[in-house]
């Protein structure tokens, strides 16, 4: 015979001990199944990319400090310039921004496309670079004219303007253009051509820079062989240096340098995309030290990183120097630009 | 001459309106059938997953979260991006010993990467699908210092499109999401902006 159930038999104290017991496990389980995901999303990943080894940079080869910076103000900025007047211009988002170099914005110039280079004049004309086509306006921002578009594969991405030419780096058409100052197209540097020893540009993210040397060449970063070149402004090639490595010494990733500068003395500034870093090289391409590594730029190193998700082609850094030997750079993620001025001991 | 006058049509007699009516009611109401049976089905089973590559932090979940060995996720190449470079960052590891195809200088824990030579200086990376497991290695190398071009997808051919997904659940980027099966995989094709 089935024993018969009480109701009256379950006291309220064993009612209230078991309800808590049930709770519990149910809370358990619960927990249980939350935690889970959390805790493979935390697991260490076995697969990292590990750079670590190469994010920190010996204090001994820091030869700068940083004096000040201070922000441009808007989103996507891409290059740096310096005028005779020491204003900083700033190709930014749809505009080209002077500021003092103390970062008082002075002038402004807005467009509708995307501004990618920028250059002054030693009488102060500014040359802007669109994606496809250079325009030139007076000191006080008044437009001069408007250049023809070379070509559709063009794609401009740095600018040196000399006393009766203008450099235009066409990252998309790999070669510099060379015009004199009324916008006629007067040749072509840097393309492959066997017979003249060539070997061409190599340039997989749009990060094509031309400088004037004060020895008289050219001064291009052929980022996709990891070197410097040198062109007479004929275009032929005269030497090239650099190497590619993750340690300081050379030129990291994929594609790098990324921008060109020069001191006074006409010692080079080189920056990299991926680790974030801008070196001082001699006038024969040795190393010489570090202006700024990449734990001056945490944002920047971390794009392109599991840290934070994007593009790493965007991230970049330019620079310019005075005559006085300071380094400005612009860190295309922050958008900020710091002084660097020279360590008494280095 | 006189003018002739045209025939004029038969009239409509109420019996031919009715009958003509109703066929019209009949072919527009299967229509409209037709097309909410085939709206239901889409609606229905029209959406898989797939990964955002904006999100992706390379967490390494995909290989070893889905319920399938290899995942179903792979590394894929956008070959328009691609820079076809000597020294692909997402192929080597940050330091080769040499730009070759030795084992101990590939980023790819399963070599599911092919290294083809085009011209000077510039080489093609095809993923080998049946080796790939989707750790995202060489994801992170490729978008750290080149254009990204390698990103991961879930294969729909190998996806069994579980309900709910054990690497949407633990996605540490939170880049999976449900995309409608018209338009199942994320196509990068621009590198430039």
């Amino acid at each position: 015979m089935k024993p018969r159930i009480s109701l009256s038999a379950l006291s309220r104290r064993s009612f209230l001990r078991t309800g808590a017991g049930a709770a519990a496990l149910v809370g358990l389980a619960g927990s249980t199944v939350r935690a889970a995901p959390a805790a493979a999303a935390a697991r260490p990943n076995p697969w990292a990319y590990d750079l670590r080894g190469f994010e920190r940079t010996d204090p001994k080869l820091i030869q700068y400090r940083e004096l000040r910076r201070f922000s441009c103000g808007r989103g996507e900025a891409r290059r740096l310039a310096l005028g005779p007047d020491n204003r900083l211009w700033v190709a930014v988002g749809n505009y080209a921004c002077a500021f003092s170099e103390t970062g008082n914005p002075v002038a402004e110039i807005p467009f509708s496309n995307p501004v990618r280079c920028v250059a002054i004049s030693a009488e102060g004309e500014v040359v802007v670079g669109l994606r496809d086509h250079l325009e030139v306006f007076d000191a006080d921002g008044r437009r001069q004219a408007v250049w023809e578009s070379p070509g559709k594969k063009t794609w401009f991405t740095g600018l040196a303007v000399a006393k009766d030419a203008v450099f235009a780096a066409d990252s998309g058409q790999r070669v510099v253009l060379r015009y004199d100052r009324t916008g006629r197209l007067r040749g072509r540097i840097g393309g492959k051509d066997p017979d003249r020893g060539i070997p061409g540009l190599v340039l997989p993210s749009p990060y094509l820079d031309v400088e004037l040397h004060p020895d008289g060449l050219l001064r291009l970063n052929n980022a996709g062989r990891h070197k410097v070149e040198a062109y007479t402004f004929t275009g032929d090639l005269a030497v090239s240096w650099g190497k590619p490595t993750m340690g300081i010494e050379g030129f990291c990733g994929c594609c790098n340098p990324v921008g060109l500068t020069l001191l006074p003395d006409g010692r080079f500034i080189t920056c990299e995309k991926g680790l974030p870093r801008v070196k001082v090289y001699s006038l024969h391409g040795e190393f010489e030290g570090v202006v700024a590594g990449v734990e001056s730029f945490p944002q920047n190193a971390r794009v392109g990183t599991g840290d934070a998700p994007g593009e790493g082609v965007r991230a970049s850094l330019d620079a310019v120097a005075d005559r006085a030997g300071r380094i400005f750079i612009l860190d295309t993620i922050t958008g900020e630009i710091r002084l660097m001025v020279r360590n008494e001991s280095a | 001459m006189p003018d002739v006058p045209s025939p004029t049509p038969p009239p409509v007699n109420r019996r031919q309106f009715l009958r003509d009516g109703t066929r019209l009611a009949a072919m527009t109401g299967l229509g409209a059938l037709i097309g909410l049976a085939a709206t239901r089905t889409s609606a229905a089973r029209g959406y898989v997953w797939q990964i955002n590559p904006a999100r992706c932090v390379y967490c390494g979940n995909c290989a070893t979260a889905c319920v399938l060995k290899p995942s179903a996720v792979k590394c894929v190449q956008s070959y328009p991006i691609c820079g076809y470079c000597d020294l692909c960052t997402g192929y080597f590891v940050p330091e080769p010993n040499g730009l070759n195809t030795g084992a101990e200088n590939q980023v790819c824990p399963t070599a599911a990467i092919e290294r083809k030579f085009i011209e000077d200086p510039y080489y093609e990376y095809n993923i080998d699908e049946d080796l790939c497991i989707g750790c995202a290695k060489c994801v992170e190398g490729c978008t750290r210092f080149g254009n990204g071009s390698f990103y991961l997808q879930v294969r729909h051919d190998r996806c069994l499109n579980c309900n709910e997904c054990s690497i949407a659940r633990v996605c540490a980027g939170d880049a999976f999401r449900r995309v409608p099966l018209t338009d199942p995989y994320v196509i990068k094709t621009t590198a430039h902006e």
